[in-house]
């Protein structure tokens, strides 16, 4: 029923009912509380058990409207009225790639903010293809499989996310949208976000190594109701040393950097819920 | 460069990048990539390696349906390795 509402509200009234909705959650998700208190702790962004209380409460909202904002994305990708909602603070030299037919790009973000805006609007430039997982709610996942306005993004499962898959992309000159941020299980290089190590998927870093195609990191901010800042770094084109964990450290941690950097812009729009460091 | 030279390079970047305890001596143009432990996740790994040891840059594309090292060494003979 709580989906049937935010399907037929307005956009306005989605927003609120779902950060009801993630109140409620928030409350009753005990063990994911505990990670994002513990995370926040680590990370340095707060000390103050009230404040963190208050982020953790904030990021369990954020991503309550994220998936509303997904739902309704339709009248932010609209063709004459995407400028009324999306502000750009694309550089230079990544907006020269993007209008380039003849060359990919990979890009790099972290959980934060609204990347599935981002990849969608940069969907006008060339296609986008990123690794989706499904919600856990397959009623939640179904509604949004229904009616989340593709363009073209293609989404590749989890279970389909190989080197093998990101290299036909790239060979393509398409979009290659990666989110870095979370645990590597295996295979995976011990990367300082915010300070401490962290297991890293090396896949971003090694595809521009071996492809040659640039890199940039990119995030895309809630700024308002259905108002998002999307912004990339410059171009990262590493020259090799010949060292190739050295390189993959040099870039993975450009990579963590600018989000570290973003997410103290907006903290409660970070996906602090997750165990990002397992000791 | 022979192509026992380019088997034998080619080899110990392959051993590098696999998990596999074997007698890497024996390893050949007809030994499949598969029974070396090299599947897509390795890929990567291995097309930096070869660049940096032969200079030559491969494609993904081109190496990731491979099955056998011959396959890849006479690609690189090709690419005047």
């Amino acid at each position: 029923m709580a989906l049937a509402v935010l399907d037929r509200s307005s956009p306005s009234s989605a927003l609120r009912f779902s950060r009801r909705l993630a109140d409620l959650w928030w409350l009753v998700d005990v063990r994911r509380r505990r990670v994002a208190r513990d995370n926040i702790l680590r990370a340095g962004i707060e000390t103050d058990p009230t404040r963190i209380r208050a982020l953790s409460r904030g990021s369990a909202q954020h991503f309550a409207m994220v998936v509303v904002e997904s739902l309704k994305s339709a009248a932010v990708l609209e063709e004459e009225r995407w400028s009324d909602h999306i502000e750009l603070k694309i550089a230079p030299d990544v907006m020269a790639v993007l209008e380039d037919p003849d060359q990919g790009l990979i890009m790099a973000s972290g959980h934060y903010g609204n990347w599935e805006i981002a990849a969608q609007w940069l969907s006008r430039f060339k296609p986008v293809a990123g690794i989706t997982r499904a919600m856990n709610n397959p009623r939640v996942e179904a509604l949004i499989q229904r009616r989340k306005p593709r363009y073209r993004f293609h989404p590749i499962p989890k279970y389909a996310a190989d080197p093998g898959r990101f290299l036909a992309v790239l060979k393509d000159c398409e979009i290659l949208a990666l989110l870095t941020d979370q645990h590597a299980r295996s295979g995976g290089m011990q990367v300082d976000f915010f300070g401490h190590p962290a297991a890293t998927y090396t896949t971003a870093a090694m595809l521009h190594l071996v492809t040659r195609t640039p890199l940039c990191f990119a995030a895309c901010r809630r700024i308002g109701e259905m108002r998002f800042e999307l912004m990339t770094s410059p171009l990262i084109q590493h020259q090799r040393s010949g060292n190739k964990k050295h390189d993959v450290q040099v870039i993975l941690g450009a990579l963590n950097e600018h989000l570290e950097t973003m997410i103290r812009q907006a903290p409660d729009q970070y996906l602090w819920g997750h165990r990002r460091w397992r000791d | 460069m022979s192509d026992e030279t380019i088997i034998i390079r080619l080899r110990n970047i392959l051993r590098d990048n696999s998990a596999e305890e074997r007698d890497w001596g024996h390893v050949n143009g007809e030994t499949t990539m598969e029974s070396l432990g090299i599947d897509s996740l390795s890929i990567l790994d291995l097309l930096y390696d070869i660049d940096q040891e032969f200079d030559i840059h491969l494609e993904g594309s081109e190496v990731i349906d491979m099955r056998t090292v011959g396959e890849i060494a006479n690609l690189l003979k090709q690419r005047g390795a």
